[in-house]
């Protein structure tokens, strides 16, 4: 425990110089306009710049591709407030208060309160990292082959099931399709080419930025581009830094959302735009004022950017200890990573302790950053939504094609990009999430060779994966959600579980 | 673990009734779908078991994409099944519809573009040429072409023409100069 705060106060120290704050302050206001922008998303954002901190130190690149990613999280509300359009998809929920708010002439609340509640949300989910990332760390060192192997299919499973709500099939078509795309290129155990047709760049497999460069890159622009309406802004003139006691006033929504976040930020694949809605819902759920949910409701409205930024933290906690990315963002991280030499898993609380103690400085940073910036520069963030996209989207289409051109230098990660922005955009239209599919891009080796690794160690029996007791757990996680999906399965359960209920008081 | 929380229930609030184009086009996803697993499988069936080496039969490296393939075309089958048991009147008329909208006709002339500057004009011409060429007419494109209303090209022109010349220039020079990254 005492080590821990120990760590904690040298990964503040380590960043408290020039370059680096320099550098926060910078990331953290790019991600804010990244995420302000409509259809550049965190996700995109931090895929693209990769390329950018492909000469920085490990520590530093880490830290910008952080503040982007928190920042642009952030900033999406802003565009959600003022234009009535989630400027990311995690603030797709914060629309439905923050806009009414916005057209009541509050809008200078509405925005106080977002930059507020978002970076009260990240403190819970920086306080949860910091607690429960080196216990999973220090539990997961007992996972073997037989474990690891579940939680990759554990991963793309919950995420399919919970990123399409209303249609899991879809998520789980997109995760095994994701998982397939890794089988291409050389496997591990024999060293022997899948699926390369011949073609020689295949051999290393289809690199994970230029694939999300494409998934959430170009098919944003084609998905931006297709729609003709453009939004007015709502003006505001009422003051934006909020009162201690408005805030303050929702102190159980705050922590309750927070919470809410954070867990749905440990699921993994599964980001902060569920993250809002679930914490949104949950709020209506204990509100004293459910019928001014979507009228323009405070409560509403913090939930919502509460639940979406406590998430970035939550993310972060299998991400470095299990390897395991718990959002589309945070997959990103988990490659740009590797590039700088830096393994997530079990083993980095041993190789290297300081890792996760400098990502919650910089995250704690990169808070206090989006709290001074979202308040002040009001004015500044209003020009930034007033950017034609026609003008915006042919400058992030070339940036698209140097981001994924940069790291390797090769043209064929460009067709990679342009190949998986075409089918991204084709999924995308036809209600097939994303995220599970680069979940399985992610976990694809990972299940591949520990299934294979496993079976060569038990000669071909397949029980370990059965018989162990954490394997054994994952295991029946997985088919009751599998069977949970299945209409015709929860509804005769939900039909079980009501006059279970009702029967009950009776009995008792 | 998860599908107990009941936080996580609500989403989006979604329209309860799938419109008769999705319908049709989930067919056509799953036909497809069993189409290339289908595929996948035959391809993970032949594939070489390396017998030769002496390896585990169950670690051949056909038998996760088998596997995978197997699940995708189960998923495949009962997309399609699904899709031909749900009624959906004039559904291939609305898909046609959609798919010559003029959404789609915006969404066709950003892939000409695209295309056209990743797959043709980078390699072909330098770089900063092929990316001034690409950011010129795309914003000629979309604002005195498919805009509604379309702006005049009297006062499109000088801005599509000074963006391409910035991000041509900026973006060369940031990326070779400053990251020391090579350029196509």
């Amino acid at each position: 425990m005492f080590d821990g705060l120990g760590l904690l106060a040298n990964g503040i120290s380590h960043f408290l110089n020039p370059i680096s704050l320099f550098n926060i302050v910078w990331a953290t206001l790019l991600g804010i306009v990244i995420g302000a922008l409509p259809g550049l998303t965190a996700t995109m954002g931090v895929a693209l710049l990769v390329t950018l901190t492909y000469k920085m130190a490990p520590d530093q690149a880490i830290l910008v591709l952080m503040c982007i990613y928190s920042g642009a999280i952030y900033g999406g509300s802003r565009t959600a407030i003022l234009l009535a359009i989630p400027g990311t998809p995690a603030s797709a929920a914060t629309t439905l208060d923050g806009h009414p708010l916005a057209l009541q002439g509050k809008a200078g609340l509405a925005m106080g309160l977002a930059t507020t509640s978002s970076a009260l949300g990240t403190i819970i989910g920086i306080v949860a990292l910091a607690l429960i990332a080196p216990l999973l760390a220090e539990a997961a060192l007992k996972f073997g082959t037989y474990e690891f192997f579940w939680l990759a299919l554990f991963g793309v499973i919950i995420s399919g099931q919970l990123t399409a709500m209303d249609d899991p099939l879809k998520g789980y078509m997109a995760g095994i399709l994701g998982l397939l795309v890794a089988m291409v290129g050389m496997e591990t155990l024999h060293a022997h080419q899948r699926f390369t047709f011949g073609i020689a760049s295949l051999g290393g497999g289809v690199d994970l930025i230029p694939a999300m460069v494409g998934a959430f890159g170009f098919a944003e622009i084609l998905g931006v581009m297709k729609r003709t309406a453009q939004a007015r802004i709502v003006s505001s003139s009422d003051r934006v830094v909020p009162k201690l006691g408005e805030v303050f006033k929702y102190w159980k929504t705050i922590i309750r959302s927070g919470l809410i976040g954070t867990f749905v930020g440990i699921v993994p694949g599964v980001g902060e735009d569920v993250g809002a809605w679930a914490s949104y819902a949950a709020a209506k759920r204990a509100s004293k004022e459910p019928h001014m949910f979507g009228r323009g409701s405070q409560e509403g409205l913090i939930a919502a950017e509460t639940g979406n930024s406590s998430v970035v933290p939550g993310a972060m906690i299998p991400t470095l200890t299990l390897a395991l990315p718990g959002s589309a963002a945070a997959a990103v991280l988990i490659a740009a990573m590797f590039i700088h030499g830096i393994r997530p898993g079990p083993l980095l609380m041993t190789e290297s302790p300081e890792t996760l103690y400098q990502i919650v400085a910089v995250l704690l940073f990169s808070t206090l950053a989006i709290l001074v910036l979202g308040l002040t520069l009001t004015k500044p963030l209003l020009t930034v939504l007033s950017v034609p996209r026609e003008r915006l989207m042919a400058v992030v289409y070339v940036l698209c094609v140097v981001g994924s051109f940069a790291i390797t230098q090769r043209l064929f990660d460009v067709y990679v990009m342009v190949g998986f922005g075409i089918a991204g955009f084709i999924l995308r239209e036809m209600k097939f999430p994303m995220a599970p599919l680069v979940l399985g891009i992610i976990l694809g080796d990972l299940l591949d060779l520990n299934l294979r690794r496993g079976l060569l160690l038990t000669n071909g029996d397949p029980s370990p994966f059965f018989t162990r007791p954490i394997s054994a757990v994952i295991c029946g996680v997985i088919v009751v959600t599998i069977l949970m999906s299945i209409p015709a399965v929860s509804k005769r359960v939900r039909a079980l579980l009501p006059s279970a209920r009702a029967q009950s008081p009776g009995q008792g | 673990m998860v599908e107990q929380s009941p936080d996580a229930a609500p989403l989006p609030p979604a329209d309860e009734a799938v419109p008769p184009a999705m319908i049709k086009a989930d067919l056509a996803a799953g036909l497809f779908f069993v189409v290339l697993a289908a595929a996948t499988l035959f391809g993970s069936w032949t594939m070489d078991r390396l017998e030769a080496r002496r390896i585990n039969p169950m670690t051949a490296p056909g038998l996760v994409p088998g596997l995978l393939s197997a699940a995708l075309l189960v998923c495949g089958v009962i997309l399609t099944l699904r899709s031909l048991r749900t009624p959906a009147p004039e559904g291939w008329r609305d898909l046609g519809r959609a798919i010559v909208s003029s959404g789609a006709q915006r969404a066709g002339a950003v892939l000409v573009l695209t295309l056209v500057y990743s797959l043709v004009l980078v390699g072909l011409l330098p770089f900063w040429l092929a990316t001034g060429v690409f950011v010129f007419a795309f914003v000629l494109v979309f604002e005195a072409w498919l805009a509604a209303p379309r702006h005049p090209l009297l006062r499109t022109l000088p801005w599509a023409f000074g963006l391409a010349v910035v991000t041509a220039a900026v973006v060369t020079l940031v990326f070779e100069r400053l990251f020391l990254v090579r350029l196509p």
